[in-house]
């Protein structure tokens, strides 16, 4: 059991949780203790695992992956087949299966699986919604080693197969015709939640049954948020990110007012302290210190907000504005092929209504496609003059000119008048100067040119502008 | 301490704290590991009761140190008695005494404050040491907790080192107000402590309001539970049932309806947004009847 607890802690770790040496040495000895009943062992695990409650779903994930999941898959071998679906419920399954092949053939015949599926929910009958995500997953077959990269396509397929968009459908003219009240609907969308993850729960069953340790191992490193490129998100992944990036702002916020507090206490100011040792009779009691001025950067963002790269600008913007603050100013631009200053938008509180007020309103797209060369163009005489000499510019962007002319000489002319430019790509180095991407033409003029591509890169290059 | 969960268990619940056992779980494995108990949730759940119940549960002195920003060594763990001292050194010039003379006088434990952490790690009988809402200290002072967590000792020059007799239990309460730094986190062992169940919830009404009918216990415990699915800023904690539940007996009623929710909806909230989104809504979410 040892190993297979240390065996576990590494593969938390691919998870991305940080797991040290010394929790799992606890883990071992709080096992040790209460036994291995299984929700014992279980909290005993948990509790000297994991750090964060954010980290307990992919804990909980892992801990039914490897401690349920993959001791079956060896049984599963030896008698020659998986163990997915329970017994009980096939022969319900094999019949809801049945009408489901009715749909086809048009609506009239026997309850359609998105008719079953709205009752489903409206009902909130989670056995049913249970035997629903069985018969999706039957729809695929038995999906390859390789297919394992693609679980979300997967997923989406299997949800098709239920008549899962028809459904929705359905459910939100109900929602509309009937005037379903806030608390109803929210009970909607949950029991729609627990059906998409019962899908995937069930696929990533069948691949660790079906492929063993090997299979689990990518899941775990799938399930690495903070090591995902930012293109690959999906939209749980997207708010999970952003929840993420709320944590990382305030831990670099409260950082940030550490070394302000420090420096509030710079040197000992002799002159105040003796001057202030009179009143008491010539013993400094009161040491006196001199203020530290400490110097708030200025900072301009300008942000590719086109395809893929939209979701890192978007993440940028969450975290620059998150910690304000911390800066002298921020200006801010979004640009496509062509540019325009949003930090207006960003007066307001609420970040991310400010963000999608930005995203809708600003004028920064012509012809959709990305245009530097225009963008530095329009940059260096509209807006330049009004920049302060002080600040540091900011570039998000993968250099995907589209072929378009660079007009290099105009990043040049926005780096003299600067005090330094930055430039953050979020593709992998690889993939700069491939095809229509000219970093290379771009990076003489930036004092660095950082790869940003997932948070884990993000955490790091934002330390380096504070 | 204590033989197994079950007989840690029941001596919570005989102290009038009711429990999962999977909590019982983790402040048993706490407490058998020798480790400090980092005890997270929302306002209200009974984080700061658990280390209190856990003291008297234990025969142990809980000693509290309540956390804020600012707070430092001095505050937290001992510091000098500056005008004591001045007065005695004032003294012991006007008997000529040298300088030496005179600091052996001064800093003797006479003229040592103890603060909440000095007061732990010197005692002679086993105490509880409560660090609550660490979440509110700065991360200096963080730091300076993990030294002292790491090997239960300080050193104060002038005096020499200190060194706990019985590693303390330690019990540190956060509400996340501020994420603190992993280092401290991984030394902990981990309790997360949620809202209660519908029957826990009613188990601790029953207990802490001896003369409450069934009944009416079940319709108050139902409408809290339903409230804190609402997006609220912020939901009722168990503190504010308990308190709900006695006003409503105090007015004499024997069920809840409408009227009497929105008479007392201050009560459970603490916002007036809160309140004002409730307000309107309360018969959809009353149970029914
Ligand atoms: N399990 C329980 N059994 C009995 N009473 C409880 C229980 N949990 C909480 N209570 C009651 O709830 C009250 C509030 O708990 P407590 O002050 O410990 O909350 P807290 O989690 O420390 O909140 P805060 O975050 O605001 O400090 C306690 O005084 C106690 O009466
Ligand atoms: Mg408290």
């Amino acid at each position: 059991m040892e190993e297979k607890i240390l065996e576990f802690g590494r593969l938390l770790r691919k998870g991305g949780l940080n797991v040290s040496f010394s929790q799992i040495a606890d883990a071992l000895r709080a096992t040790a203790e209460v036994g291995f009943q299984f929700e014992d062992f279980y909290h005993a695990l948990a509790c000297t695992m994991i750090c964060e409650k954010a980290d307990k779903p992919l804990f909980d994930k892992m801990f039914r992956l490897f401690f349920l999941t993959l001791p079956a898959s060896q049984h599963g071998r030896e008698n020659g087949e998986s163990q997915l679906v329970s017994t009980e419920n096939t022969g319900h399954i094999i019949e809801l299966a049945r009408s489901a092949e009715g749909i086809g053939q048009g609506r009239g015949g026997g309850a359609s699986p998105a008719l079953l599926l709205v009752k489903a929910v409206q009902d909130g009958n989670y056995s049913l919604l249970n035997q629903l995500a069985q018969l999706a997953f039957k729809s695929l077959g038995n999906p390859k080693r390789k297919d394992l990269a693609n679980l979300e396509q997967l997923i989406v397929q299997a949800k098709v197969s239920i008549g899962w968009y028809e459904a929705v459908n359905r459910l939100e003219r109900i929602r509309e015709k009937e005037k379903v009240n806030e608390s109803t609907y929210s009970r909607w969308l949950e029991c729609l939640n627990y059906l998409e993850d019962r899908i995937k729960e069930l696929l990533e069953e069948y691949f660790v049954i079906t492929f063993g340790q090997d299979a689990l191992e990518e899941i775990a490193s799938a399930a690495n948020l903070r090591e995902k490129e930012f293109y690959q998100l999906n939209n749980i992944e997207i708010d999970e990110i952003r929840k993420r990036i709320t944590k990382l702002a305030r831990k670099l916020a409260s950082k940030y007012a550490r070394r302000y507090r420090r420096a509030k206490h710079g040197e000992i100011d002799m002159r105040r302290t003796v001057r202030n040792a009179l009143k008491t009779g010539g013993t400094p009691v009161c040491l006196r210190y001199r203020k530290k001025k400490l110097s708030k950067p200025e900072i301009v963002l300008l942000c590719d907000v086109s395809g893929s790269v939209a979701v890192f600008s978007e993440f940028m913007l969450q975290l620059v504005y998150t910690i304000q603050n911390r800066f002298r100013s921020v200006r801010s631009f979004l640009f496509v092929d062509r540019i325009e200053e949003v930090t207006n938008y960003f007066h307001n509180e609420d970040i991310e209504a400010a963000l999608q007020e930005a995203f809708s309103k600003a004028n920064f797209s012509y012809s959709g496609f990305s245009d530097f060369g225009k963008v530095f163009t329009i940059f260096a005489t509209k807006y330049l003059n009004s920049i302060s000499p002080k600040s540091t510019l900011i570039i998000l962007g993968d250099a995907r000119n589209n072929w378009r002319s660079d007009e290099r000489d105009f990043l040049k002319q926005i780096s003299e008048h600067v005090r330094k430019v930055l430039w953050f790509n979020p593709q992998p180095q690889s993939a700069w100067d491939t095809e229509d991407s000219i970093m290379k033409v771009y990076a003489p003029y930036c004092r660095q040119v950082f790869e940003c591509r997932n948070l884990a890169q993000l955490g790091e290059v934002i330390e380096a502008i504070l | 301490m204590f033989g197994s969960v079950e007989e840690l268990q029941k001596k919570l619940a005989a102290c009038d704290y009711l429990t999962d056992r999977h909590v019982a779980t983790i402040v048993y494995l706490a407490l058998k590991l020798q480790k400090p108990l980092l005890v997270e949730g929302p306002a209200g759940v009974g984080k700061t009761e658990l280390a209190k119940v856990l003291a008297q549960a234990t025969n142990s002195r809980l000693i509290r140190l309540q956390c804020y920003e600012g707070l430092d060594e001095a505050k937290a763990l001992y510091e000098w008695n500056y005008q004591k001292q001045l007065l005695r050194l004032h003294v012991a010039q006007t008997q000529s005494k040298d300088w030496e003379e005179a600091k052996q006088d001064i800093f003797t434990p006479e003229f040592l404050l103890r603060r909440p952490l000095l007061e732990a790690l010197s005692s002679e009988e086993p105490v509880v040491l409560l660090i609550d809402e660490v979440d509110k200290s700065d991360e200096e002072f963080e730091s300076f907790l993990l030294e002292i967590l790491s090997d239960y000792q300080v050193t104060i020059p002038e005096l020499g080192t200190v060194r706990s007799n019985h590693i303390p239990v330690v019990v540190l309460t956060s509400n996340s107000s501020r994420e603190f730094g992993d280092a401290l986190k991984r030394r902990c062992i981990h309790l997360y402590l949620d809202y209660p169940t519908f029957e826990r919830e009613l188990d601790i009404i029953h207990l802490k309001i001896p003369g409450i009918k069934d009944c009416l216990a079940q319709q108050i415990v139902s409408f809290v539970q339903v409230l804190r699915k609402q997006r609220l800023k912020k939901a009722p904690s168990i503190a504010e049932t308990i308190d709900w539940a006695r006003s409503i007996m105090t007015l004499g009623s024997k069920v809840i309806d409408e009227e009497i929710v929105q008479g007392t909806l201050s009560i459970l909230l603490k916002y007036q947004s809160d309140i004002d989104k409730v307000y309107n809504k309360v018969s959809s979410l009353l149970p029914e009847k």
